[in-house]
């Protein structure tokens, strides 16, 4: 079952004197379940995808398609409550919230959607389980290693039951140990909650578990290849 | 919510060092700023109660045209009847009456004019504290039923050339128009801090004057009433107005008409210090907040980008705001409070400048004070002050776009 379908998107910024077109004309359609790795140089429009597909940057022309909902046709209070209710975003520089806890990390887009108290904390604590950190819970972001921080942010990403997780360059921080954990963890949940990751990555080893691996150059989809 | 003010009230320990500096800046300027306003509020309710004690009353009562000139003959009649009915009033404390006329104060070299006034010992002490400005030292304030005695005060006495026991000739106008005149034995020299007031404010006996200025008994020249609580003087004097025709009552906003004055006056300093200080403050909580949103610029592009609305965040900028302007506030309250407690206790001597206070009529021993209700709306303040000085920054980090946000260091 598709559940975001990118139809001829384009992204022109006109910030320079000279146009920059950072997606060029890039057609993909993402299926539920999918463990799908975006990558390519430096500069190949691979965030700029990403934030597409994100509600973050809106494309220039073209659009974005998740569910039955056009992206470009939303307005911005409704895109950021698209994002809230659909989306799990995970980030290069973690990005918790340094004077919560794990726990209240966790818990936090929750809150934001107004989930029952006991639920919420039901499933927090099955997250930081999931994702081994368990006995972590009332600890700070400083008080944890990369590797920790970027699963908490995972189970973050998690926890209101998005549709898909966007991970941008999520092990680009992390030591080769730090990013084994993180993968398996995330494998083991793309296997067994069957939910849909796309990341965007330089990282040879995020690449060789990728089940499919779309290859960008110049804004342009040059190669698009499932794995079985 | 829960979330956001728990987000706002840990963000300022972030920075402990900046937010000190902050919180200290709006302490002790909460601090100086109410000290200052409790320091002159207080000089200026001495003003007040001493006026009253010394000088005026809470209500007095005279024949309609008596404060024109006041001419002799403008008396009030069946005084007697009057006070009996003004004593039972309710919120009327104590009642007593007055002859009181223009003269010249005479020793033996030396002459000025003052104002005379005769009074009944007893229900004078009752209205009036003068009594207990005249040290031991000083005599009494007629203790003894010999006949024509008179208080003076030690500056009249000083500019006469007189002392305890010193002649003083009164002459003066009578009921008939005529000079007339007697001599008085000085029993007693007062001083208040309203050193021109002293200097023009001489006591004899009821009796004594009435008998020399052949006023009919029975009447008197004021009527001068302590109410239980003089912030309904007004309301009273309107009410004896109408229950005494042919008269005129008036409260002391209309009898002195300065310390009401003073009154709204403290108030507008007050408003305007404040003011003052509160925007000065703003304006660093601003730039404070500034930086706060420019330090957190992935942090809040973060919080978008997950679903945060811009409403939200917009809160959680002013919570943190107002947060900090709360506990800065709060500590220069209590230290305000611990300071005008003590020195409200103790007064502030300004011994060393009292001519000159005395001069303009205030006590060189000042009692720093500040009425309750005044804490409340300093806080309600800082409270606005904390919400205008996060508009700003919030208004900033909601021009922040998320995807770029994010990707800043």
């Amino acid at each position: 079952m598709s559940i975001i379908h990118i139809n001829n998107i384009t992204k022109t910024y006109h910030d320079t004197e000279v146009p920059v077109h950072a997606v060029n004309g890039i057609n993909l359609t993402f299926e539920k379940g999918e463990f799908a790795a975006i990558v390519g140089p430096s500069g190949c429009g691979k965030t700029t995808l990403m934030n597409m597909i994100g509600g973050l940057e809106q494309p220039t022309s073209g659009n974005v398609v998740v569910d039955e909902s056009i992206l470009s046709e939303l307005s911005s209070n409704q895109l950021i409550d698209f994002r809230l209710k659909n989306i799990g975003f995970v980030f290069q520089a973690f990005n918790l919230i340094p004077v919560l806890t794990a726990k209240e990390n966790v818990e936090f887009i929750m809150q934001l959607q107004n989930w029952d108290k006991k639920e919420m904390e039901e499933r927090t604590l099955g997250l930081l389980k999931s994702v081994g950190l368990g006995d972590k819970i009332n600890s700070k972001p400083n008080q944890l290693s990369g590797g920790q921080q970027q699963r908490i942010a995972v189970a973050r990403a998690l926890a209101s039951k998005p549709k898909f997780i966007l991970a941008d360059e999520p092990t680009a921080n992390l030591d080769s140990v730090a990013t084994k954990q993180l993968l398996e963890i995330m494998e083991k949940l793309n296997r067994e909650e069957h939910m849909t990751f796309i990341f965007s990555t330089h990282d040879q080893r995020v690449m060789d578990k990728a089940k499919r691996v779309i290859t960008l150059d110049d804004g342009k989809v040059i190669s698009d290849v499932m794995k079985d | 919510m829960i979330i956001l003010t728990k987000i706002a009230w840990r963000s300022i320990w972030r920075s402990k060092l900046r937010s000190s500096v902050v919180i200290f800046a709006i302490a002790s300027g909460l601090l100086g700023g109410l000290f200052s306003s409790a320091w002159m509020n207080g000089m200026a309710m001495q003003r007040v109660k001493n006026t009253f004690a010394f000088e005026i009353g809470h209500v007095q009562m005279h024949h309609p045209d008596y404060s024109e000139n006041m001419d002799v003959k403008k008396t009030i009649v069946d005084t007697r009847k009057k006070i009996s009915a003004l004593s039972s009033t309710e919120g009327v404390k104590s009642v007593t009456q007055r002859l009181r006329i223009t003269g010249m104060a005479a020793t033996a070299n030396k002459n000025t004019g003052v104002n005379i006034i005769g009074v009944d010992p007893v229900t004078e002490k009752a209205v009036f504290e003068l009594y207990q400005r005249i040290d031991s030292a000083s005599g009494n304030f007629f203790e003894s039923n010999a006949k024509n005695q008179i208080v003076i005060s030690k500056a009249l006495a000083n500019e006469l050339n007189a002392k305890l026991k010193s002649k003083i000739v009164l002459t003066f106008q009578d009921f008939n128009g005529e000079i007339t005149g007697a001599a008085f034995k000085v029993v007693g020299l007062y001083k208040t801090d309203n050193n021109p007031w002293d200097k023009m404010h001489v006591f004899v006996k009821n009796d004594d004057l009435r008998s020399v200025l052949e006023v009919p008994d029975d009447q008197s020249h004021e009527i001068v009433m302590l109410l239980d609580d003089y912030e309904q003087a007004g309301a009273l004097a309107v009410l004896l107005q109408t229950r005494n025709p042919g008269t005129k009552v008036e409260g002391w906003a209309e009898i002195s008409p300065y310390l009401s004055l003073m009154s709204g006056y403290m108030d507008t300093m007050m408003g305007l210090f404040m003011a003052i200080i509160l925007g000065a403050l703003g304006f660093g909580i601003v730039n404070t907040m500034l930086m706060v949103v420019l330090e957190r610029t992935r942090e809040l592009g973060m919080l978008m980008a997950i679903g945060m609305t811009k409403k939200r965040i917009f809160i959680m900028i002013m919570l943190e705001t107002i947060f900090l302007a709360l506990v800065g506030g709060i500590i220069g309250e209590i230290l305000s409070v611990l300071c005008i407690a003590h020195f409200g206790r103790t007064g502030i001597d300004l011994s060393s400048v009292a001519e000159g206070m005395e001069a303009v009529g205030y006590s060189a021993n000042t009692y720093p004070m500040l009425e309750g209700y005044r804490y409340v709306q300093i806080t309600l303040l800082v409270v606005i002050t904390g919400i205008l000085a996060s508009v700003y920054p919030a208004l900033k980090a909601l021009k922040l776009h998320p995807a770029e946000a994010i990707r800043s260091n």
